[in-house]
Formats: structure tokens, sequence, C-alpha cells
């Protein structure tokens, strides 16, 4: 129909927005959960505490009330020392997407370290390797393959959770479809079936690279 | 160790007993380090209580605002019990579904899987609320006025919320969606079943009804129950996307609250109380949510 031809370009350029969001963000929710997984396994209390406490405020409260936190809050904090150049929803949305998916990620890598066999740490620090060069060259490299399937998963929960980035972005495929509809009030079906499709175009295709990793990960094993 | 001369073998088990016996291998300095965090800690509890009564006692705002949250918390208890109810009863057609013997109905249920868990939920409570809400709503059908009569009949219409439509389309929202993800649930729950059980059961006597009631369905709730209860934290999560609708449930009450402050300490105060009150909901559910599964994984 000629309403989903007229919105078509503008909700590619959404789907564009939304596939950006999450680009930026993964890499990054990767980074913290790393460094958080690694906090949350040491000995130190005072890195151990303050990981554990963050991972499990973060899963309890809802996305979207971390979002509003971090946008209008943090936003306010950071107005009073000058720092508006934070404060927009670009900034906002990939932050808090990447901050909420890194206790996500930290559980799982967290789970994939404790996979590798213990041996494996103790054959190696017998061996003369500081706990370091245990950690790279031992550990991770046996534990990549049996996190890559959650964190495809992950990567398709992000690209869900994107559309609640739209209630302060303008630029996020939801966004764009809100103001359609508004707009279009009589005939809104057509434009959600539009933004459902262009939302199945960018998760399948993944979902189907996660199943193809979880089938090599179990032939493997 | 049965080449070891014996006073040897003594004296070195002596020695391995003496190294073990009650020590731990952290550093001195480690263990002070630690415990002065527990130290931190319980003077930073103090502290944050202080910090709640200063506001309780010079602006009264604990009294002001509470209760209005509490309120919210209600509301979104009630949702998520609902949608979870609602959800189950999904799931469970889904599951039969793809089993179904009949080919169609197995490709619907995964359409209808694969189509829900590939969009976002927050698009399907806008397509519930804005859509199919508006579409009914121009072909006549207000889930406001039919509940407004029902109740009417029973003699208690003030009951009927405001935002009753949102409360009707969110619910019926959340659990389609829930559904979906449920229904994987069950059905890699029956799947589990070995299908001896089932052959076993036949064999027996039993029919297809019994041997489902009371072999089948029983050993796969062992395997459905942990993924169940984190569905369910993460239900009531996604029941503050509800707010959006105009549901007027925990996190509307905060960012109302909140957002209209002009002082920046009060707006913090307002939405650390609506997110210690997600926390007081939320965390012990994943407590149970662990129990459960520690529960369920030992063997019989």
């Amino acid at each position: 129909m000629d309403l989903i031809q007229q919105a078509l370009p503008e909700f590619l350029v959404g789907a564009r927005n939304t596939l950006i969001y999450c680009v930026s963000a993964f890499p990054l929710a990767l980074l913290l959960g790393l460094i958080l997984a690694l906090m949350s396994s040491s000995r130190i209390i005072w890195l151990r505490g303050p990981a554990r406490i963050f991972i499990e405020i973060i899963r309890s409260t809802p996305f979207i009330v971390q979002l509003f936190i971090l946008y209008y809050a943090v936003g306010a904090v950071l107005l009073t020392v000058k720092l508006e150049t934070l404060d927009n929803a670009w900034s906002a949305g990939i932050a808090i997407l990447a901050i909420n998916y890194s206790a996500y990620e930290a559980e799982v890598f967290r789970a994939g370290f404790l996979s590798v066999d213990r041996g494996q740490t103790e054959a190696a620090l017998s061996l003369g390797l500081t706990s370091f060069q245990n950690f790279f060259r031992i550990v991770l490299p046996q534990a990549i393959p049996l996190m890559i399937p959650p964190f495809v998963n992950d990567f398709i929960y992000m690209l869900k959770d994107s559309a609640i980035v739209s209630v302060i972005s303008g630029t996020e495929l939801t966004a764009v479809l809100n103001t359609w509809v508004t707009h279009h009030g009589s005939n809104p079906i057509p434009l959600y079936t539009l933004a459902i499709v262009l939302y199945l175009l960018l998760s399948l295709p993944i979902s189907y690279v996660a199943r193809y990793f979880e089938r090599r990960l179990r032939a493997a094993l | 160790m049965s080449f070891v001369e014996p006073s040897v073998e003594r004296r070195s088990l002596r020695l391995v007993k003496q190294k073990t016996d009650g020590q731990s291998d952290t550093p001195a300095w480690l263990t002070i380090l630690n415990s002065l965090f527990y130290v931190v800690v319980l003077l930073a509890v103090v502290a944050f209580g202080y910090y709640l009564y200063t506001f309780q006692r010079n602006q009264g705002l604990l009294t002001l605002y509470l209760p209005v949250l509490l309120d919210g918390a209600r509301v979104t208890i009630i949702v998520s019990i609902l949608s979870l109810v609602l959800a189950t009863i999904f799931g469970f057609i889904g599951a039969l579904g793809r089993l179904a013997r009949f080919a169609p109905i197995r490709w619907l249920a995964m359409v209808y899987v694969e189509v829900v868990r590939g969009t976002p939920i927050f698009v399907q409570l806008l397509l519930w609320y804005y859509g199919v809400g508006y579409v009914l709503s121009t072909m006549g059908f207000d889930p406001y006025s039919a509940a407004f009569q029902v109740m009417t009949a029973l003699q208690s219409n003030s009951l009927v919320p405001d935002q009753f439509n949102a409360y009707f389309y969110g619910i019926i929202g959340l659990s389609f969606n829930y559904g979906a993800y449920l229904t994987e649930v069950f059905r890699t729950g029956i799947e589990s079943v070995s299908k001896g059980q089932t052959e076993a059961a036949l064999s027996l006597g039993l029919n297809s009804r019994q041997t489902m009631r009371h072999i089948v369905l029983p050993q796969a709730f062992r395997i459905t129950i942990p993924p169940f209860t984190n569905y369910f934290i993460t239900l009531v999560q996604d029941s503050a996307l509800l707010s959006v609708l105009g549901l007027i449930e925990l996190d509307h009450q905060t960012f109302g609250l909140a957002l209209i402050q002009t002082d920046v300490g009060v707006k913090m105060f307002v939405f650390i109380l609506g997110a210690l009150l997600y926390l007081a909901i939320c965390y012990p559910l994943s407590l149970l949510a662990r129990f459960f599964e520690s529960r369920f994984a030992r063997a019989y």
C-alpha cells in the first residue's frame, strides 16, 4: 500500500539508527562485562562487593527505569557541571544499553571462566605462568567458544531493548513508528506491520548465526 | 606414598596436617583489608539511613511520597501476576500447537513464536494498545465500557479504573509476548521427558491423557521451573513498559513525582526510592528463582 511506501524511507533510516545504537553499545557492554566479571571473581572484597552489588541492582530494575534515571537525573547532574554535551539521547541510549547489558555479560563471562577446568589453571601456575598469562593464554581462549552463543543471543535482546530508547530519542525505529502513527492515526496497522517486518529482518539472521554457532559448539564438545 | 619410609611418611603427614589445619591461604593483609570493607559498608548503611532521616525530618518526603509509590507497586504486582497467569495459558496452548501432529497448526505456532520473540516487546505493546485497540474502538468495542457495564450489574462499578483500556491491552500484550517464550520453555520441558516413559505408560494401559497428567507433566515440571521463574522476574520488569501506555504503575508514579522536582537532591531521592521498591520486588523473586534452580537441579 502507498502508506507503507511513503513511510518506508524514514523507517529504513530508523532501522539503521537502531543498528547503530546496538553495534556501538554491544562492544562497550562486552568490555565492561569483562571488567565486572574479573572484579566479581576477585579475592579482594573491595572489588568483588561493589561489582556484585552493581550486577544485582542492574538485573533487578527495569531497563526503562534505568534509562530514565540516567537521562533525567544524571543529565540534571551533568548540567550543573557544564557537561551538557553528554546529555543527548544518543549518548544516554548507548550508555544505558552498554551499562545494562554489561551486567548480563559479566554473568556469562563468569560462567565461561568457571566452566574451564581448574586443572588447567593449576597446571599453568605450576609451570610458572603468572596469573595474567594464565588468564589470557589458557582460560580465556578455552572459554570464548562456550560464551559465543549467549553473546549472540544477548545481541538479539539488545536489538529489542533498543526500542525502549525511543522514549527519549527521536531517531530510533520505534520513535519513527510512533510519530507516523500519531500523524496517520486512521490506519495504524500497516505501519506496525512494517516496523515488525523490519525488526524481524534485523533479528532473524542473527538468530540463525546464533544457532549455527550453537550447532558447531555442540558438535565440538 | 607406599615407597617412602614409615618415619618420613609420618613426618610429611604431620607437616601436611599442620599446614591445612584451620589455616587459609589468604595473606594477612588481605584479611585485614577485607574486614575494613565490611566496616565501610556498615558506615555507608548508617549514612544512608541518616540521609533518608534528614529528608524525612526536614521535608517529610518519605511520608509524602512513599504511599503513592506503594500504590504504584501494588498495581505492578497485580498486573504482573495476571499477565503471568494468562501467559502460562498462552504458553501451554502454544506448546501443544508446536507439538501437534497436524502440520499447519505446527507452522502457525512456529510463526507465532518466531515473530513474537523476534520483535521488541515495546513495539508489541504499542501495537496492541494503539493499533489493535484503536481499530477495535473504531469498530465499537471499548473494554472500559464493557467492564463498566459488567461491574454495574455487580453493583461495584467504581472499582473499574480509568485506565482500564491500558490494563486490558497491556495485560494481553504482555501475556502474548511471554506466552511465546513460555511456549519454548514448556516444549523443551515436555520433550525432555524421554519417550521411553510414554511408551512404558501406554504399554501399561494408561491412555494418552493419563500419561500426560501422571507421567510426563510431573517430570517436565522439574525442567520448566527455573526458566519459568526467570521469565517471571523479567515480566515484572517489563510491566514497567506499560507506563508508556498510560497505566499508573510504579515507574509511572516515580517519574511523575521525580521529574517535576526542581531540587536535584529531591529528584534523586524519589528516583532512588522507586528503584528501591523495584529491588524489593525483584530481588526476593531472584533469590526464590535461585532456590528453585538448586532444588530442582538435585536428582530425586
